[in-house]
């Protein structure tokens, strides 16, 4: 057993290592994916590949829980200098979009294997159907690049030339890649000279045991932060706007039980695989980390001296039904399953929120929409491709103070470029990059401002895409009585004869002089927007986050001049009547749950969940075009059965249980 | 450094040249007698409060006690706090920012990315100008400096009226790129000074003329937030030096490592924010290049904080993007990484029984336990008191007094929760301090791309000598080397500086023989620019000036300075400019691409003016072991150890032992771990050397 007096000696000098490895990278590395956009990750890893140890200011938040132990067991005989790699999202369930190329090294001590370095890194392009490898419109993984399974890249210090060759062909920028995946080598290199250190250090037996004691104090401190909450079962939903160009809601359902210290997060009644990108590949891993990511946030959030590491996600059981969007089957695409994540995120901040309303924010903005253009520039007459700014919004409100604005909470590692640095770059002219007002969820906290930028294109046929834009009609939820936020938006010329709004579409092809403004989705609100004091609220409307109109009607404040008019407040506020509900989703999710209740997807996921996986999307899509003038379980029957005369193929179900209304 | 000497030639009558630094805990002191090479120092408590009352009281101290006389002070350099105080404690000016409609939000985005990116809590800090005195006024200019909209004079008018009604004090005028046409800011601070000319007004353009609006907008924010108070007290310490008879006029430390005087201090505020850390390292290079110590990393551990820097080449590493309390500072500083661990970190147990040191502190009020001034949490120094390293005499020039009984009251708390021997845990808090420091330093390192192998530590500050022969062990270096006055390093920084400018004109071209006449134009202009500045300060001999440009590979979003020769300039000559990138590319990144096209962000220029020119006295070596003042008892880990004590001011050059042993004397205490062998050198060093 570890010393537990010198355990913080041990976590420290393996943070060093883990921090050693991501600077290293970050120093290296050669593409913007990895410099800028810090879309990578370094780790230390014990004997069975579960990661002990992760650098805690560079990369992204994603795998501090990963353990590549079924990847490793796919590739044999290791030896001192080996590299092995995998970008395939179905071979070990350690990659999971095929720009991401995660690599691992063992670390011999005396002919034996004490830990693994690893990482990943996230390509610029991996080749397939359209450049950067990723569309939500894509529907097979085949159409997402070129994919190696796992496989030694390194031979006891020798690149595999052939592989590198076979790799090199196949992707829009080889230079690229194969400068970062060098990088990456080294990283884990540096890696390696750490361990065998930390084991000069503290001895092989003592290292051994001291990461086994990392990963149980990592537990420990998850299994404390679940019993300090009340055993339960809880439920939330949550819904991305459009499950592919089909344009129907993909739908997350979490069923979450804490009993004691350790927590069952059982997603069964999620949508079914689908026809786009936006699968999540987690090979319906229990512990797999893509889907305990909002955990991460939670206990982080409730214990911010968590160690992070493999051994927190052993409280935590995750039930992903075979062939739905959160443990699809190949050859189901997954390149944007970005998008899906930071919806998965919110279904489980959602059901934490319920179990413990007291410590935990309302909903952040979740949608990380990353901006690019592509356009002639006028005066060289060539054609440039740049990254404009992500389009996030705000946290949601926090039990202490109001979310943070423009970004946040879950979002809050993304870095915006500065309009000085585009406009010199790119021919674009930004007309505004700022908040916008009264996109906030209104609560006793209010929820954090959206972002709103816009900008002006010169040169015909100019093409933006805005990819990850979700929450143009589910908003992100209020809590306690607060309110949901604004929802997002993307409008090309804005108050002109030539206005036109684009929804949720996450593409557009803009003329010269148009401008297209986007805006993100707010932050929820979090209490009674009435018991939020009147000096606040006159303060965000002189600051410009709130309108006095909506002072008025949401907080119940009036404000005259500037200043409030305490008497006209008073009277307003004392006909006010607070909120019941746990949640406010809006105007336009109560709407949609009026017809699409949940016995209506109880008997929608009866009759899905009998038909072949392949079938499945199909009939959702089906059922849902059928769905005008329908509702309730009746209406998706009675859709169904018209879908079915459509197509006397559709395989006919087994007959329903009745239990499920 | 008892003993330097300046060079020259010797005058009749003292010539005293001053060194202060103000830090968190104490005033320190550094005087040189310039004909007798004579070194005084000192070091007084300071409060919070009046820190220029102090600065006098200690000069007075100074002249009691040393026989240094006022009215003989030629030269006066100063670093303070005032301005980083100001800042962490928010009570600066009360400002407006005029900045382009559309844009007002510029300063809360910042550049979106928070730190703690783990926790749904995290946050970026309050601007320090909150949004209701942000006014968007109509007006653009496009990339290239063209003017699309001019500024709306009705809207700068009503602005200027809000901003008078809400308060402000003063104005920061920041558009877009600035950095290419100065003109509109130029036009709407004009004005601002015919609508209310009580007001003062900072242009982005004039405080910091660099391309990336945030970064622009606030530094020329973070200048006009200090600018009432530090030139206040700018003010005040003239009159208080004038009214002591002390000829010479205050010089300050900046940032950047060098120095101005009081007048641009009040008007650029921005550069002294981190004039004391800046210092520290300056004092640092000096001592180490006296040394022959080519590659140093360099320790600084106070009460709440450890400082690290590297000095390569015995000159400091600068850089951009230091931190401020909460906010990055943009101009070109001395890099100084810093951890919130130091002497008075307090130790805890958390939920799952682990022993952890920080992140809470001691402060210097009430301080750790054993100081006896309030504080009971087992601090870090408590420590190193309960195994024995420390205490055997008074401390910080017989101002602080160490109580081990409270220091052992502390620590046998934890030790109980534990289940531990008192020196058991005091042992696993001096282990666990030294590790986080081992996190920052390793993070250095590895930014930097350097080994620390290679590298010879120096401690100072009160604490570094404590822990640092531990932390370089730790990190497997094999030298350490102790100054003879670690406390006060930072004031002796300031009397080595010299005057130093920075420059810069952004640019933004690609690298070709085409842009070379608009490279050099620019450097002619800021060449000019410096020399005047240094005439300026009053600098009348020589002036030397650096060049040198940001530049990036097309297509990256950061840039690395590259120094150039003026000579590549005039010859025309882009492919030597281009290899120097390419070389510098490839050190900091271990690679380079010949076929990449580079593009040219900023050209900069540093006016400096040499300082005095000293040298520490050479005092011939004999080889002899130190005789120990006495021996004591230490734990050092497993066992209680007699070990020896050295009186630092008998060690004299030559003088060798071994450790374990504690060296004493009246600014630090230096713990010496088993296995290292010391050395005192020419210059009364004293030198660690660890056997592999």
């Amino acid at each position: 057993m570890f010393d537990r007096t010198n355990l913080q000696v041990l976590a420290n000098h393996a943070r060093a290592a883990a921090e050693n490895m991501a600077h290293t990278l970050h120093r290296t590395a050669h593409s913007a994916f990895v410099k800028e956009t810090q879309d990578f990750t370094v780790m230390l890893m014990d004997r069975s590949g579960a990661t002990f140890a992760v650098p805690m200011e560079l990369g992204a938040t994603w795998y501090p829980g990963l353990s590549y132990h079924r990847a490793i067991t796919m590739v044999g005989d290791y030896r001192p200098g080996d590299v092995a790699f995998t970008n395939d999202p179905y071979s070990g369930h350690v990659a999971t979009h095929a720009p991401d190329t995660h690599l691992w090294k063992p670390v011999f001590i005396d002919g034996e294997i004490v830990a693994w370095t690893g990482g990943h890194i996230h390509n610029t392009d991996m080749g397939g159907a359209v450049p950067a490898s990723l569309s939500r419109a894509l529907t097979e993984i085949h159409q997402e690049g070129i994919r190696f399974p796992p496989m030694k890249l390194v031979r006891e210090g020798v690149f595999d030339e052939m592989i590198l060759r076979i790799m090199s062909t196949n992707v829009r920028k080889p230079e690229l890649n194969i400068g970062d995946i060098k990088a990456l080598v080294g990283a884990l290199n540096t890696g390696e000279r750490k361990i065998q250190a930390m084991v000069r250090k503290f001895g092989k037996a003592g290292f051994i045991e001291g990461v086994a004691a990392l990963l149980d104090q990592a537990e420990a401190q998850a299994r404390d932060v679940l019993r300090a909450m009340p055993d339960g079962t809880w439920e939330f939903v949550d819904y991305a706007d459009e499950d592919s160009v089909e344009a129907n809601p993909c739908r997350l359902k979490l069923t979450l039980t804490i009993k004691g210290d350790e927590a069952v997060l059982d997603f069964t009644g999620s949508d079914p695989q689908l026809g786009s990108s936006l699968n999540v590949p987690s090979g319906g891993d229990p512990r797999h980390t893509m889907l305990l990511v909002g955990v991460y946030y939670v206990l982080y959030t409730l214990n911010p001296k968590l160690l992070l590491n493999t051994g927190l996600t052993r409280p935590f059981t995750c039930i992903t039904p075979q062939g739905s969007v959160l443990n699809p089957v190949h050859p189901a695409a997954v390149g944007m399953r970005s998008l899906t994540c930071a919806r998965l995120r919110s279904v489980i901040f959602g059901a934490f929120s319920q179990a413990v309303p007291e410590r935990l924010p309302a909903a952040p903005a979740g949608n990380n929409c990353i901006v690019n253009v592509m356009t002639v520039d006028e005066r060289t007459s060539r054609s440039v491709i740049a990254a404009v700014n992500p389009v996030v919004g705000g946290g949601g409100a926090m039990p202490h103070r109001d979310g943070t604005n423009g970004s946040g909470a879950d979002a809050a590692y993304l870095k915006n470029t500065p309009i000085e640095i585009t406009e010199t770059e790119t021919p674009v002219e930004f007309v505004k990059y700022g908040l916008a007002k009264d996109s906030g969820g209104a609560g006793r906290w209010r929820g954090g401002l959206a972002t709103e930028m816009a900008f002006r294109v010169f040169a015909p046929d100019s093409r933006i895409t805005a990819r990850n834009r979700d929450r143009s009609f589910f908003r992100p939820w209020g809590v306690l009585g607060g309110k949901a936020a604004g929802l997002s938006d993307m409008v090309v010329n804005p108050g002109t004869a030539h206005e036109k709004w684009l929804g949720n579409i996450d593409t557009a092809v803009l003329h010269p002089g148009d401008v297209l403004e986007i805006r993100s989705a707010g932050g929820g609100g979090r209490g009674d927007p009435h018991q939020r004091e009147p000096w606040r609220v006159a303060q965000d409307v002189r600051r410009g986050y709130v309108s006095s109109a909506a002072a008025e009607r949401d907080y119940g404040v009036i404000i005259h001049d500037g200043a409030v008019d305490e008497l006209a407040t008073g009277q307003l506020r004392a006909r006010h009547r607070p909120a019941a509900s746990h949640f406010h989703f809006g105007p336009e999710r109560d709407g949609y749950e009026a017809h699409w209740t949940p016995a209506a997807y109880d008997r929608l996921h009866a009759i899905l969940d009998a038909l072949p996986i392949h079938w499945r999307f199909f009939a959702k899509t089906e059922i849902f075009r059928r769905m005008e003038g329908r509702s309730g379980p009746d209406g998706v029957q009675a859709a169904f059965d018209a879908a079915c005369e459509r197509f006397p193929e559709l395989p006919r179900p087994q007959p329903v249980p009745q239990a499920a209304e | 450094m008892d003993g330097a000497i300046a060079a020259g030639e010797a005058q009749n009558g003292a010539d005293w040249k001053v060194g202060v630094d103000i830090g968190g805990t104490f005033i320190d002191f550094c005087a040189l007698e310039a004909n007798s090479g004579r070194v005084a120092s000192l070091k007084v408590l300071t409060t919070p409060d009046d820190p220029g009352a102090e600065l006098m009281m200690g000069l007075t101290l100074l002249a009691e006690r040393e026989g240094f006389d006022p009215s003989r002070m030629t030269r006066f350099v100063h670093g303070t706090t005032v301005g980083i105080n100001t800042i962490i404690q928010r009570k600066g000016a009360r400002l407006a920012l005029f900045t382009n409609a559309g844009f007002e939000d510029v300063i809360e985005l910042a550049r979106l990315r928070m730190p703690e990116m783990y926790s749904l809590f995290c946050s970026r800090p309050d601007p320090l100008i909150s949004r209701d005195m942000v006014f968007g006024i109509p007006a653009r200019l496009r990339a290239d400096g063209s003017e699309c909209q001019a500024p709306d004079m009705t809207a700068v008018e009503s602005a200027v009226a809000m901003a008078k009604a809400n308060g402000a004090q003063g104005i920061i005028v920041s558009f877009l790129h600035a950095w290419r046409n100065s003109a509109q800011e130029a036009s709407v601070k004009a004005a601002i000074a015919r609508l209310a000319p009580e007001l003062f007004v900072f242009t982005s353009a004039e405080v910091w003329p660099v391309i990336r609006e945030y970064e622009r907008s606030s530094t020329a924010i973070l200048n006009g937030y200090v600018h009432p108070r530090v030139s206040g007290y700018l003010t005040a310490l003239e009159e208080g030096l004038r009214s002591c008879g002390v000829p010479a006029r205050p010089m300050l430390t900046k940032s950047n490592g060098g120095l101005m005087n009081a007048a641009e201090g009040k008007r650029a505020c921005v550069n002294m924010l981190l004039s004391g850390t800046a210092s520290g390292v300056i004092g640092a290079s000096w001592l180490a290049r006296q040394a022959g110590q080519d590659k140093v990393l360099t320790l600084d551990i106070g009460g709440t904080s450890a400082d690290f820097a590297l000095i390569i080449g015995g000159e400091p590493q600068f850089g951009t993007g230091e931190v401020i309390g909460e906010f990055p500072l943009h101009i070109p500083s001395v890099a100084v990484s810093s951890i919130g661990v130091g002497g008075g970190s307090i130790a805890s147990v958390d939920a799952q029984g682990v022993l952890r040191v920080g992140p809470e502190s001691a402060g210097s009020t009430p301080g750790p336990a054993c100081y006896g001034r309030g504080g009971e949490r087992a601090t870090v120094t408590d420590a190193m008191v309960v195994c024995g390293w420390l205490g055997h005499t008074e401390m910080a020039y017989g101002q602080l007094r160490i109580h081990r009984e409270l220091a052992q009251r502390a620590i046998g708390e934890l030790a109980a929760q534990l289940g531990r021997t008192v020196e058991q845990a005091a042992q696993a808090i001096f282990d666990i301090a030294v590790s986080e420091m081992f996190v920052e330093v390793e993070k250095l390192a590895s930014r930097a791309g350097v080994d620390l192998r290679d590298f010879t530590l120096m401690p100072f500050g009160g604490g570094g000598p404590m822990l640092g022969a531990f932390l370089a062990r730790e990190l497997g270096m094999n030298r350490v080397m102790a100054p003879r006055r670690p406390g006060v390093v930072s004031a002796l920084g300031g009397l080595v500086a010299d005057l130093r400018g920075d420059f810069i004109r952004t640019i933004f071209s690609s690298l070709s023989a085409a842009s070379l006449p608009v490279i050099r134009e620019a450097f002619e202009a800021l060449a000019q620019e410096g020399r005047d500045w240094l005439a300026a300060q009053g600098h009348d001999a020589a002036a030397e000036l650096n060049l040198s440009c940001d530049m990036r590979y097309v297509g990256q979003s950061y840039e690395i300075e590259v120094a150039l020769s003026p000579q590549w300039l005039v010859d025309g000559d882009a492919a030597t400019i281009a290899q120097a990138f390419h070389l510098t590319h490839q050190q900091l990144y271990d690679f380079h691409d010949p076929d990449g096209a580079i593009e040219l962000v900023n050209v900069r220029l540093s006016a400096i003016g040499a300082g005095p020119s000293l040298s520490l006295p050479e005092i011939d070596e004999i080889d002899v072991p130190a005789n120990p003042a006495r021996r004591l008892p230490v734990y050092t880990g497993l066992s209680i150890e007699s070990v020896d004590l050295h009186d630092r001011r008998t060690l004299v050059p030559g003088n060798t032992f071994h450790g374990p042993a504690v060296v004493v004397q009246e600014d630090t205490t230096f713990a010496i771990p088993a296995g290292a062998k010391a050395r005192v050198d020419r210059h009364l060093n004293l030198l660690l050397t660890f056997m592999e």
